[in-house]
């Protein structure tokens, strides 16, 4: 609906406090930390201005490697959490749709371990997953299944595999609230329409409830990148906050954590800037164009 | 679906449902035993269950006046939060006017944010506005922070709403606020319950902002209290389980009231 | 310096500091009358500094020293650096050794520390001063408050049963490992998952063979490399002990070597002097002894240490005065013998004496035998050249790359600020 007058000077009034409360403790901080990352500094005091010297830092070479390498990570954990969380979230939500009894103590149950502090979530996984002491491996040991029986966070091949399981476990309800909610607001004429015309519930599936599903996974999916580009406290917890073993779970926001906190660097905030604004124009830039394609198919 | 395909299913999703809620049974179990019992077999039942853990958290961390702290906090900073963007998203969500895309890019824009990423200039920030070691502080800064995730559900909730509702709201010549409070209010219930549930957990379990912004000890949330126990030479795992349990237990009750909320405020912003 | 991975990095420890002003004392004190409070920060427990501190307060009736504490995660250092850029910063403040401490020092945040202020200051050594000093102007900052050194723990009761005793060379070390293992216990409890640790562990079994502060010395005049056949030596003596390590040595976790270690089912344990408090608390039933590995060519071998943290003041302190005199204690014999005793941690004070005996015998070793930890020499650049090592250190470890690569890695990042 389109607005004039007094309505339209209305909305603006309606807009203006979030506005003022989101620029100045959110967007304020952010340029201000756009223009450190133009200053050299020594500790938390500005020296001089030196243009672009931060973010070419951030090409160095010792730099660029851990830079990509952490990257290409936050690119796996993405196609982990597309594939495996989001999918197995659907599989969730199709399956609870037919449930009558039990609905939503099913859910409340999946989604419960969101609540749960993210490091705790990575104490508690490193002691079930732990070689030494670890139920996970003494289970699969019993069941026959020696070679399963490894350090499944230890081992640089199969780290960010669990890493992105763990995720999984952790966030699975929320795909799957989104999915369950998504699949009750689809009218259930459509689906008795198909059945009536003899297709099976697969089919039905495939090509009627998918295609209404779109909206839903559009917004899954950005909010999927979003938090998969900015991963850190679950795996900050899980391998410490230089992404062990060997670096295997190294991600965009551990490498800004040791930039900034963690290398007692005296120009810590000056390369650690440019480092943020570096990730906040790739992520933002990215979520446009993921948000544009996304929503203009559906 | 045929009969055996339907238990199939169900044995299934009961199943992940114990996988799920399985760590969490470890943390409630290891809050029973004494730390020694932990590290001498971290996993296990415990073989005196005490509650002792659960009076040690309770009097050795400070948890009364945490508590007080994180409520207060959490509850004004998800409230706030919650209020401005409703407002926002109203418009938003409904109407065309100049700037609105705009100004919806501009809020949802925040979600993209790395974390922790102006530590620094929000520390002068606050402390060149005297709110260092300020509740009224955190207060800020979280429900500033709610903004942009509180815009990007409500909006597409608004918007999903019958226009009919304000071509008859303005036809009996009610204002904007006016249809807003007493119309769009009661239908957006779902969608508050979902994003007062979604803020909620992330700013009660986090102990980043009160570490670096807050000094006085009095005035310190649930999660700094609780890494008492991490100390520099001191490893309480039995205590700080206790402690966990402690601080999860009002979310998990959060949660399951108003899960059924959550499925309908979601509902709506999946469908527009 | 000890840092517990993942959880432990939240954390932080608040307790309310017992304060006792009586005022009656203060008509009577030599100084203008009205009470000064000191505020200190740190990252160990506070009621135990509080403890150290009532003495002071009494000797000084117009001064009081208030204790806060907070954890030793990178939390802190952010902690600190605003509180000292800011308004509501302390008076004084435990800081970090060397790397870690110079963007405060650059910044100006500190108050540089004189002999006429700290008389104390003249009698340290030269070495452990270092950790406290600004590197650029070579002036001292912080009065050094403890040593940390890195050995082996192990289990007396364990050893006694097995017929084994503390080695005397590198042979008696590996057969008394063989020995254990045979008998179904785990010689060694360490774990390489908290990369952090390897360092510590590297420094321990290979500071004998690259032969300790001359070699270190030779690096940093460019005289030699990490990639020294001696250096790559010693670190691929972390790769001849593996059989002697848990399986899956780089995915057991700290917390896991620890455990291994209280329940009796490992023997001996390589990690840092802060451990005997630890597993004193943790495992009181394990009889606890220390010993440092041979040589490998025989002798005895090198003891690797460093200075853990020093007491600096803030340049913006509005008590200068109070609070270099309340330095000047910090760094009195009285304080040290105060510190050893309250903490059982070894005083960076010179001439302290600790009466527990395992601390005595580490005391001494460290006197005749004692080296720099490499790794705190090191810890410069970014990506740091500490983060770049222990995570080669790890990739040695799972077999991925060889002793001499991982020296290689750390070369190169030393060479990129040195």
């Amino acid at each position: 609906m389109a607005l004039s007058g007094t309505r339209r000077r209305a909305a603006y009034l309606f807009v203006v406090p979030a506005f003022l409360l989101y620029s100045v403790f959110v967007v304020y901080p952010l340029f201000t930390g756009l223009t450190y990352s133009m200053f050299e500094w020594k500790g938390t005091l500005r020296s001089t201005f030196i243009g672009l010297s931060n973010y070419s830092h951030l090409f160095t070479e010792a730099f660029r490697n851990e830079l990509l390498s952490a990257l290409g990570h936050n690119f796996l954990l993405l196609a982990g959490t597309i594939l495996v969380q989001n999918t197995l979230g659907l599989a969730f939500a199709v399956a609870l749709f037919a449930v009558r009894r039990g609905k939503r103590a099913l859910q409340t149950m999946f989604a419960l371990p969101y609540l749960v502090n993210p490091l705790v979530i990575g104490y508690l996984w490193t002691l079930l997953l732990s070689p030494t002491f670890g139920p996970v491996n003494s289970l699969l040991r019993s069941a026959g299944l020696e070679s399963l029986a490894m350090p499944w966070l230890g081992d640089p091949k199969s780290a960010l595999l669990t890493v992105i399981l763990i995720n999984t476990w952790q966030w699975v309800g929320f795909p799957m609230l989104l999915f369950s909610a998504a699949l009750g607001g689809i009218p259930p004429e459509f689906n008795e329409a198909a059945r009536t015309d003899g297709a099976s519930s697969w089919k039905v599936f495939w090509h009627i409830t998918l295609p209404l599903l779109r909206p839903a996974m559009a917004t899954v999916t950005i909010l999927s990148f979003i938090g998969s580009m900015n991963a850190f406290a679950l795996i900050y917890a899980l391998g410490g906050s230089n992404g062990a073993p060997a670096g295997s779970t190294d991600v965009l926001g551990l490498l800004f954590y040791r930039t900034a906190f963690a290398s007692g660097d005296v120009n810590a905030i000056g390369t650690s800037s440019a480092l943020a604004v570096f990730m906040f124009a790739f992520i933002f830039g990215s979520t446009l164009v993921l948000q544009r394609v996304l929503r203009s198919r559906s | 679906m045929t009969q055996s395909k339907a238990i199939w299913v169900k044995v299934l999703l009961w199943g992940y449902a114990a996988f799920s809620m399985s760590p969490l049974v470890v943390m409630l179990i290891s809050s029973l035993r004494p730390t020694a019992e932990i590290f001498d077999k971290p996993l296990g039942l415990p073989t005196r269950p005490s509650l002792a853990n659960y009076s040690k958290a309770w009097t050795e961390a400070s948890f009364s006046t945490y508590v007080v702290n994180s409520v207060v906090v959490v509850v004004a900073a998800v409230l706030l939060g919650a209020a401005v963007s409703l407002l926002a998203a109203y418009p938003l969500g409904r109407y065309v006017f100049r700037g609105r895309s705009l100004f919806t890019a501009y809020f949802i824009g925040g979600m993209t944010l790395p974390a922790h990423l102006g530590v620094l200039p929000l520390f002068y920030l606050l402390q060149s506005m005297g709110l260092v070691d300020s509740r009224l502080g955190l207060v800020l800064v979280y429900a500033a922070g709610s903004i942009p995730f509180n815009v990007f559900v409500l909006t597409a909730f608004f918007h999903q709403l019958s226009d009919e509702l304000d071509e008859a709201a303005s036809l009996d010549g009610a204002g904007m606020f006016s249809t807003f409070w007493h119309i769009m209010m009661p239908l957006v219930r779902p969608a508050i319950a979902t994003i007062v549930v979604f803020q909620f957990v992330p700013i009660w379990n986090d102990f980043f902002y009160p570490l670096v912004l807050m000094r006085d000890e009095s005035k310190l949330t649930l999660p700094v209290g609780l890494t008492h126990f991490f100390g520099e030479f001191q490893n309480d795992w039995g205590t700080l389980f206790a402690g966990l349990v402690m601080t999860t237990i009002p979310l998990v009750v959060l949660f399951v009231l108003a899960t059924r909320q959550i499925v309908a405020g979601l509902t709506a912003g999946m469908n527009r | 310096m000890r840092r517990l991975a993942g959880l432990a990095a939240a954390a932080l420890l608040c307790v309310t500091a017992a304060c006792a002003p009586s005022n009656s004392n203060d008509s009577s004190s030599s100084s203008s009358g009205s009470k000064v409070t000191l505020s200190v920060w740190g990252w160990g427990p506070a009621e135990n500094y509080q403890k150290m501190f009532d003495q002071y307060e009494k000797e000084n009736p117009n001064v009081h020293i208030e204790a806060r504490s907070f954890t030793a995660a990178t939390e802190y250092d952010t902690i600190l650096s605003t509180g000292l850029a800011g308004d509501s910063g302390p008076d004084l403040a435990w800081l970090r050794p060397g790397a870690q401490l110079q963007p405060l020092v650059e910044a100006g945040r500190l108050t540089p520390l004189t002999t006429e202020q700290v008389p104390g200051l003249k009698d340290f050594d030269k070495n452990v001063l270092r950790a406290a000093t600004g590197d650029k102007d070579g002036k001292v900052y912080g009065v050094p408050f403890a040593v940390q050194t890195l050995q082996v723990v192990y289990n007396k009761k364990i050893f006694a049963d097995n017929g084994i005793q503390p080695p005397k060379t590198w042979a008696d070390m590996t057969a008394a490992a063989d020995k254990l293992k045979a008998n179904k216990i785990i010689p060694f409890a360490f774990g390489g998952k908290d990369d952090w640790v390897l360092p510590i562990a590297a420094s321990i079994f290979g500071t004998s063979q690259w032969g300790g502060d001359a070699f270190l010395a030779d690096v940093k005049a460019k005289k030699k490399k990490f990639t020294d056949p001696a250096f790559v030596a010693g670190i691929d003596e972390l790769n001849k002990l593996k059989p002697y390590f848990p399986d899956n040595v780089a995915g057991v976790s700290y917390t896991d070597a620890q455990i291994l270690f209280s329940s009796g089912k490992a023997a001996m344990y390589p990690g840092g002097l802060w451990e005997l408090g630890f597993f004193g608390k943790n495992a009181p039933n394990v009889e606890l002894g220390v010993f440092t590995p041979p040589a490998p060519a025989g002798g005895e071998g090198l003891l690797p240490g460093f200075t853990d943290g020093s007491y600096g003041v803030s340049a913006k302190s509005k008590h200068q005065a109070e609070a270099l005199k309340f330095e000047s204690w910090l760094a009195t014999k009285q304080y040290g013998q105060l510190y050893t005793d309250t903490l059982e941690q070894l005083s960076a004070v010179p001439g302290v004496e600790p009466k527990d005996p395992l601390l005595k015998q580490v005391s001494t070793t460290f006197g005749e035998h004692g080296a720099a930890y490499f790794m705190n020499e090191f810890a410069y650049g970014n990506p740091s050249s500490q983060t770049v090592f222990s995570k080669a250190l790890q990739e040695m470890l799972l077999g991925r790359i060889t002793a001499q690569e991982a020296a290689a890695r750390l070369d190169k990042s030393v060479a990129t600020w040195l």
